[in-house]
């Protein structure tokens, strides 16, 4: 028993350091559930706050898996931001494990982006399983959209400022800076997808409707039979005859999701399967919000054209 | 009354010629009122207008206002002991969501298994589930209710039916209850109640949520076909530290009779567990634990089980599921027994000797995952028997499907030796009980909410 107990804590003093990160103790700590979150209060919180996301932009933010590598990201949190809208519901389990009590559900340090979004997508009638992996509360997938940005980044500032209150202006200049070249890089995103208003377009899985509405395309089905179900053959034999119909040059598919197929439909279709950034880094070269809408407009455009 | 209606026939007449001169419209009235429909009309031109302009290109992103404040909580000051101590009112919290919303989610898990497996091994109730051989069963059918309590403390609430005995009526009773108190200071939290405890890898995930069919044999051996519930109070500790370590310290009656059974918290049970966990890049994972758990017999007698948990997982970036997952946990078992000793011959046992036994067991599991629907493994299992001499070892490929993330089948084939010194009854007619071949077969469904599965 001694040394079974020895030769586990001789393994956890070896194991320790190679942990070690490099924290700066004045900051505010804050803990994102997806990259896009990390994004903006990496904008609206500057050199005042240390920002970690849980999930990568290469993952799917529906189900992740809860390693507790998460737990020791929120143990040492003061804040944590989740999406809310029940994308991001499994950050609750890496919550109870991380025993800090600043980010429990209602307490000062939690705070839930989709405060004051308007929600698309929310069913108008009763939901169960067999229309899938549907959300109840409405699409989630709304922080990768420019016009929700300033929303998103006042529930920030105002979350920020509940830590650090001396900070408020400092956070809120900040966000206009943002907000300002925001609205400069949407001028250009707006005159880039002009030429293809109105264009139809097939998703992979139901999560760029915001984004759709907002440059004026519109999303003629989706890939996937139901949300979260993969496409049956008779599904994606309606889809492919659905694309070649309405001459739809688009399949919009994420890099987490089954990139092969959606090649495969979109090549039958005579169209052109496009891998968008469906988080912050989901793709490569794109590190910051403005990067990740730039690559999803440009590539759009591009093949719309 | 008679004064109100004397009042009320007063205020009409003195009102009438008011009211008679305002129903008399002039000329001046009327061109007055289609002068204000010709505005409001122009106005209602004019807020359309903007709004097809509107409409017609994307708006860009501005300040804007802020959202409601409103439903934001007030910044708190610390919560100190005296917080948690104060009486509260969980019930007042309804008033604040909406009608209809419940303040806590529902889930229920289904559990369905069966086997097939030879006669022989049906009589001697040597199968992998005991006395239910040949048979296609509910295991397990679970309800669990969970969510905070308040803003301080969550609880779960798990009732499981399933047919425990062949062919009779399903069992309805409490799994687990317990409350967590999750506003303790230094990175604490406090569960009380009726759990699995957390004590290795496996004995906390329930039968549904099980990598395999049935539970690894060392498990079953050591601490009974359920597994190690209790009730009473478990802390964890997660200090603040750049690598992370959870420790985890327990009181509790020791009600498994496999292992324990004293039922007292005179003699209570302890339970202990540390765990850590290492990232090596993205991709590979590796969880490493040690546990025990310490208390008496009914007997009296100390009994302690050691146990080391070690679980691997690959996930190619960006995967939806591991690529392959390795689990294995091996547990000791150190027992004092009571052996009675018949020295006159007149059938009585007349003295009582003391006798420690060591026995050990170990399993360790291995799944591939190549596609989301489908993985396929094998497990090993090598146990000894905490009180019987001999030993068993057993093999156990499997296969499973998930048509989608709710509902999943599963089909194995285990193979199990035991040693001749093993219980009575598998060696009946002839030992034959003694190799068995089985056939295990598993439907389980999720209705409403499941929690996130831990790594």
């Amino acid at each position: 028993m001694r040394t079974a107990l020895i030769v586990f804590a001789a393994a956890l003093a070896v194991v320790g350091p190679l942990h070690a990160p490099a924290v700066a103790k004045d900051k505010i700590r804050v803990v994102t559930t997806i990259p896009d979150l990390k994004a903006l209060t990496d904008e609206v919180g500057g050199d005042l706050v240390d920002v970690e996301s849980l999930a990568r932009g290469t993952q799917n933010a529906h189900e992740l898996e809860i390693r507790p590598s998460l737990m020791l990201k929120l143990r040492r949190a003061d804040l944590l931001i989740e999406n809310g809208l029940e994308l991001d519901s499994w950050a609750e389990v890496a919550v109870q494990g991380a025993n800090n009590p600043k980010i429990i559900r209602g307490a000062p340090g939690r705070i839930d982006a989709s405060r004051g979004i308007q929600v698309l997508d929310v069913p108008a009638a009763r939901v169960d399983r067999s229309m899938g992996d549907v959300h109840p509360l409405g699409n989630p997938h709304y922080s990768l959209d420019p016009g929700q940005a300033p929303i998103i980044t006042q529930n920030i500032v105002d979350g920020l400022a509940r830590l650090a209150p001396d900070e408020r202006a400092a956070f809120e200049k900040n966000r206009q800076a943002f907000l300002a070249r925001l609205n400069e890089a949407m001028a250009r995103w707006a005159q880039t997808l002009e030429p293809v208003k109105g264009a139809k377009v097939v998703v992979y899985h139901p999560q760029w409707i915001y984004v759709l509405n907002r440059f004026g395309l519109v999303q003629a089905a989706t890939l996937e039979d139901r949300p979260g179900i993969p496409a049956s053959p008779a599904h994606l034999t309606r889809i492919i005859r659905q694309m070649k119909e309405e001459r739809i040059k688009v399949l919009i598919v994420e890099p987490w999701n089954d990139v092969k197929l959606a090649t495969r439909v979109a090549d039958e279709a005579g169209a052109k399967a496009v891998v968008l950034a469906s988080m912050v880094g989901g793709v490569k070269g794109t590190d910051s919000y403005i990067a990740a809408l730039d690559h999803n407009v440009n590539a759009l455009a591009q093949a719309l054209r | 009354m008679r004064a109100l209606t004397l009042v009320l026939i007063l205020s009409l007449v003195a009102l009438s010629p008011v009211a008679a001169a305002a129903q008399a419209p002039t000329a001046d009235d009327a061109a007055a009122l289609r002068r204000e429909i010709e505005q409001l009309q122009k106005q209602l031109e004019s807020v359309t207008d903007r709004l097809k302009r509107l409409e017609a290109q994307p708006p860009a992103p501005s300040p804007g206002a802020p959202p409601p404040t409103a439903q934001q909580p007030a910044p708190q000051p610390g919560i100190s002991p005296l917080d948690i101590a104060r009486p509260r009112q969980p019930f007042g919290l309804y008033q604040q969501r909406g009608a209809g919303q419940l303040l806590f989610d529902i889930g229920i898990a289904g559990d369905f298994v069966g086997n097939l497996t030879g006669r022989n091994i049906e009589k001697a109730g040597g199968g992998s589930f005991p006395g239910q051989e040949n048979r296609f069963f509910p295991r397990e059918i679970e309800l669990s209710l969970f969510g905070q309590i308040d803003p301080y403390a969550s609880a779960v609430v798990r009732i499981e039916a399933g047919e425990e005995q062949r062919a009779s009526d399903v069992t309805v009773k409490l799994a687990e209850a317990y409350l967590t108190l999750l506003t303790l200071p230094f990175g604490t939290q406090l569960r009380m109640g009726q759990m699995r405890n957390r004590f290795g890898w496996s004995n906390e995930v329930h039968e549904h949520d099980l990598p395999w069919v049935d539970r690894p044999n060392v498990m079953r051996n050591f601490l009974g076909d359920e597994g190690l519930q209790e009730k009473g109070f478990e802390a964890t500790f997660v200090p603040d530290l750049p690598f992370y370590v959870e420790a985890l310290g327990g009181v509790f009656n020791g009600d498994n009779d496999t292992a324990f059974g004293r039922s007292s918290l005179e003699n209570p049970l302890f339970t202990g567990r540390v765990r850590t966990f290492l990232e090596l890049g993205t991709d590979h994972a590796l969880q490493l634990g040690m546990s025990v758990a310490s208390g008496q017999t009914s007997e009296d007698r100390p009994s302690t089980i050691l146990g080391w948990e070690g679980r691997y997982k690959y996930r190619p970036d960006g995967w939806l599921h591991p690529l392959v997952t390795v689990t294995g946990e091996a547990l000791y078992s150190i027992r004092q027994f009571n052996v009675g000793a018949d020295t006159n011959g007149d059938g009585v046992l007349d003295t009582f000797e003391r006798r420690n036994k060591n026995r050990w067991g170990w399993y360790l599991g291995g799944e591939i995952q190549p596609w989301r629907l489908v993985a396929g493994g094998v497990r090993y299992d090598w146990s000894q028997y905490p009180q019987n001499p001999g030993m068993e070892w057993a093999v156990e490929p499997y296969i499973s499907f998930w048509p989608s993330e709710f509902l999943r089948f599963r089909l194995a084939y285990k193979h199990t030796e035991r040693t001749t010194q093993t219980r009575e009854a598998f060696n009946l007619n002839g030992g034959s009980a003694r190799t068995v071949d089985e056939l295990l077969f598993q439907a389980s469904f999720i209705l409403g909410a499941h929690p996130a599965h831990p790594f």
